[in-house]
C-alpha cells in the first residue's frame, strides 16, 4: 500500500516536472530562434502563459472521437514517462523498455490521428499522414541503432544501457560510437518535428497540420503533450548517448544542451518536402547506421 | 469569501494571461498585409509582446482585418470570425475598414466594418506604419487586461443587429447554430 | 514572319474590315462587322494568331452600342491585333467564340457579369466574381454607382457631418 502511494506520488511528480521542463524548453527555443533571427523574442515563460490562456478559452468539440484522440495523445506520452529514467528517477525498469518506449510513442501519434479523423478536416488528414510517413522514415535508422546498441551491451533496458556507459565520459556512446550519435541526433530532430523535418506541421502550407481544428483546451492539451514528448525524446537521447546522469539537475542540463543544439540546427534549414525527408532518412542516416552496426557486430 | 469574488479574480487572471499571449489571424485582403511582415520580423518584432501569428481561426484570439472588404470577402470574414473561439477580438486596420477609405464610392466594398462585426478598435492610416500597428496592439493589450475588450459579448448580445446588417449586404448567410 | 503592313494586306484581302490602323509598332487595330467576326477569328487563328489574350468590352451609351474587343497575339509575328466590333446595346446578344478558344468561355462570363452581354452558345454564364447581384450590371454606363452606394451602405457619421460632404 505504502509502495503504491509512493509510486503514484512519484509518478505525479515526474509528470508535473516533465511538463514544466518541456514548456520551459519550448520558451528557450523560441528565444534562441528569435536571437538567431536578430529579434528580441518572447519571454522565456511565454509557453506557460499560452497554456494558461488556452485553458481559459472556450473550445469547440467535434464529437467523441475528437475528445478521445486528444486524451489518448496526452495519455500515451504520460504512460511513456513511466519507463524513461530521468536522472535517478525511474519507476519501472525491465528488459525491453527501449522498444516499449518506441511503441508507446506511436500510441501518442495514433491518438493525434484519431483526433484528426474526428475533426474531419482534410488539412489535418494531410498533416497526420505526413507525420506517420515521417515516422516510417526515421524509425528505420533509429531501430538499427537501437539493435546494434542492444547487441553491443547485451541489454534492452534503458537503465541497463545507461549503466553500461558509466565510469569515464569516454565510455559515453557519443565518444565510443560518434557516427551513431550523429545519426541519432538527426533522427531526434525528425522525431521532434523540428525544421527541416516539420512538413507535418507546416503552418503556412497546411495550417499547422494535425492541430488545425483544435482550439482552446484541446490545443492546450496538445501543447502539454508536445512538451512531454520533447522531454521523452531528449531523455532517450541523453540516456543512450550521453551516459544519463545520477541526479536530475545534471540530467536536465544535458537535455538542455542537446535541445539547444537541435534548435540551432533546426533554425538553419528550410523545410524538406515529406518524400524528400523520408528519402534522406533512408539514404544517409540509415546507411551510416548500418555501417556502424556492421562494425559493432564484426 | 463569496463565489463572485473567486470568479472575478479567476477572470482577472485569465484576462492577464490573454493580454500576455495573443495569437492573431491576419485576414490579408488588402494592401495592409504588407505592413505585417516588418512588424513581425526582426525590425519591429511584435513577438516580444507575446503577439504571434496563428495558423487557423480555431487557434486565434485576434482577427486583424487588413484593408478593404468587398461583400464577397466579408462573407468569408464572417465565417472566419464565427469559427474563432471566445474570447476573440477584431481590429480594423487602415482607413478602408473605418469609412471605406479610397474605395468610398465602390459599389462592392463595405464602408463600416463595425456594423457587421464587433470591432474593438481601429488602427487608422493608409496604410498604418508598423509603429502605429504596435501602438494599437499595445492599447488592445491594455484593454484586454482591464476587461474592456468585450466584443464577443457585444456580438452575442446584439446578435440580431449584426445579423440584420450582414444579411442586408450579403443576402443569405450560412449559420451553424 | 510578317510585319504590320503585310498583315494588313492579308486582312484587307481575306476579311472585310471596316477600318484598319497601325496604332504603333507591333500593334494593329481592325474594325469588323459583327457578322464577320467569328469567321475572322478562326481565319487569324489559322494564320499563327493563336493566343487570345482577353476579350474586353466598352459601353458606348450615346451611340447605343457595346464594343467588343478581341486581343490576339502571334508568337511568330510578335504583333498584337485588336479586333473590334460593335453590337447593338439592346438586346446585346453576340456569338460565342468558345469553339475557337475554350478560354473565351471565361472572358465571356466576365463580360456577361459586368455588362450584361449575352453570348449565344455559351451556356456557362453564371456569376463569377459578384455574389447575389440583383441590379444592373455594374460596369454599364447607366449604372449610377454613387446612388447605389448611397442606397446600399450607410456612411459613417462624423458629428452630423459625412466624410463625403
Amino acid at each position: 500500500m505504502i509502495d503504491l502511494i509512493y509510486k503514484i506520488g512519484h509518478f505525479l511528480l515526474i509528470t508535473v516536472f516533465a511538463t514544466a521542463l518541456g514548456l520551459l524548453f519550448m520558451g528557450i527555443a523560441r528565444k534562441i530562434i528569435a536571437r538567431i533571427q536578430k529579434r528580441y523574442g518572447p519571454p522565456v515563460y511565454q509557453p506557460y502563459l499560452d497554456v494558461l490562456k488556452l485553458f481559459g478559452k472556450d473550445a469547440i468539440t467535434h464529437g467523441f472521437i475528437f475528445d478521445f484522440g486528444a486524451v489518448m495523445a496526452l495519455g500515451g506520452v504520460i504512460a511513456t514517462l513511466f519507463f524513461i529514467p530521468l536522472g535517478s528517477w525511474q519507476l519501472y525498469s525491465m528488459e525491453g523498455t527501449v522498444l516499449l518506449v518506441i511503441y508507446l510513442l506511436a500510441v501518442a501519434s495514433l491518438g493525434m490521428a484519431m483526433g484528426t479523423v474526428g475533426s474531419g478536416n482534410p488539412q489535418a488528414s494531410i498533416g497526420i499522414s505526413r507525420a506517420l510517413t515521417q515516422m516510417l522514415g526515421y524509425e528505420l535508422p533509429f531501430l538499427v541503432i537501437l539493435f546494434s546498441l542492444i547487441f553491443r551491451y547485451q541489454t534492452s533496458s534503458i537503465w541497463g544501457l545507461m549503466q553500461a556507459q558509466a565510469g569515464s565520459f569516454l565510455n559515453w556512446n557519443l565518444f565510443a560510437y560518434p557516427m551513431m550519435a550523429l545519426v541519432a541526433f538527426v533522427v531526434l530532430i525528425g522525431m521532434m518535428g523540428k525544421k527541416p523535418f516539420d512538413a507535418m506541421i507546416a503552418p503556412s502550407e497546411i495550417g499547422s497540420g494535425p492541430v488545425v481544428e483544435s482550439g482552446g483546451k484541446y490545443l492546450g492539451m496538445l501543447l502539454l503533450q508536445k512538451s512531454i514528448t520533447i522531454i521523452i525524446e531528449l531523455a532517450l537521447y541523453v540516456n543512450l548517448f550521453l551516459g544519463g546522469a545520477d541526479n536530475i539537475f545534471s540530467f536536465s542540463f544535458k537535455m538542455l544542451i542537446v535541445w539547444i543544439l537541435a534548435t540551432m540546427f533546426g533554425s538553419l534549414f528550410p523545410r524538406f518536402r515529406i518524400e524528400d525527408g523520408v528519402k534522406f532518412f533512408w539514404k544517409w542516416p540509415l546507411g551510416i547506421a548500418i555501417l556502424q552496426a556492421l562494425y559493432i557486430i564484426i | 469569501m463569496n463565489n463572485n469574488f473567486v470568479k472575478g479574480s479567476w477572470q482577472e487572471i485569465l484576462d492577464w494571461a490573454q493580454n500576455k499571449s495573443i495569437n492573431m489571424l491576419h485576414y490579408c485582403t488588402g494592401c495592409g498585409a504588407i505592413e505585417l511582415p516588418p512588424t513581425m520580423t526582426s525590425r519591429y518584432d511584435m513577438s516580444r509582446f507575446g503577439i504571434g501569428p496563428a495558423a487557423t481561426p480555431r487557434q486565434a484570439d485576434l482577427l486583424l482585418v487588413t484593408g478593404y472588404l468587398s461583400t464577397k470577402t466579408l462573407r468569408r470574414l464572417i465565417y472566419t470570425y464565427e469559427q474563432m473561439q471566445a474570447p476573440k477580438f477584431v481590429v480594423g486596420f487602415g482607413s478602408c475598414t473605418i469609412n471605406g477609405g479610397m474605395y468610398w464610392d465602390s459599389y462592392n466594398t463595405i464602408k463600416q466594418l463595425d456594423k457587421y462585426l464587433p470591432v474593438e478598435m481601429y488602427i487608422a492610416g493608409c496604410m498604418p506604419r508598423p509603429e502605429a500597428i504596435l501602438d494599437g496592439l499595445l492599447k488592445l493589450k491594455k484593454m484586454i487586461n482591464n476587461g474592456e475588450a468585450d466584443g464577443y459579448q457585444r456580438y452575442q448580445d446584439n446578435l440580431e443587429f449584426y445579423h440584420q446588417n450582414q444579411e442586408a449586404v450579403l443576402g443569405e448567410v450560412q449559420r451553424t447554430q | 514572319m510578317r510585319n504590320e503592313k503585310e498583315l494588313l494586306e492579308l486582312i484587307n484581302v481575306h476579311l472585310e474590315p471596316q477600318a484598319v490602323e497601325i496604332k504603333r509598332e507591333q500593334n494593329v487595330s481592325v474594325e469588323l462587322a459583327p457578322k464577320n467576326l467569328i469567321q475572322a477569328l478562326s481565319f487569324l487563328k489559322s494564320h499563327s494568331y493563336q493566343h487570345l489574350s482577353t476579350i474586353s468590352c466598352v459601353d458606348w451609351l450615346e451611340e447605343g452600342a457595346f464594343e467588343l474587343v478581341y486581343h490576339l497575339f502571334s508568337y511568330d509575328d510578335y504583333i498584337n491585333i485588336s479586333l473590334k466590333t460593335r453590337i447593338k446595346r439592346e438586346p446585346g446578344i453576340f456569338q460565342t467564340a468558345k469553339e475557337i478558344w475554350p478560354v473565351a468561355e471565361f472572358y465571356e462570363r466576365d463580360i456577361h457579369e459586368f455588362f450584361g452581354v449575352e453570348f449565344k452558345g455559351n451556356d456557362n454564364l453564371e456569376e463569377m466574381i459578384l455574389e447575389n447581384w440583383q441590379h444592373l450590371p455594374p460596369m454599364r454606363k447607366d449604372f449610377d454607382t454613387r446612388e447605389f452606394v448611397n442606397d446600399q451602405y450607410e456612411w459613417r457619421d462624423y458629428n452630423g457631418q459625412k466624410h463625403t460632404d
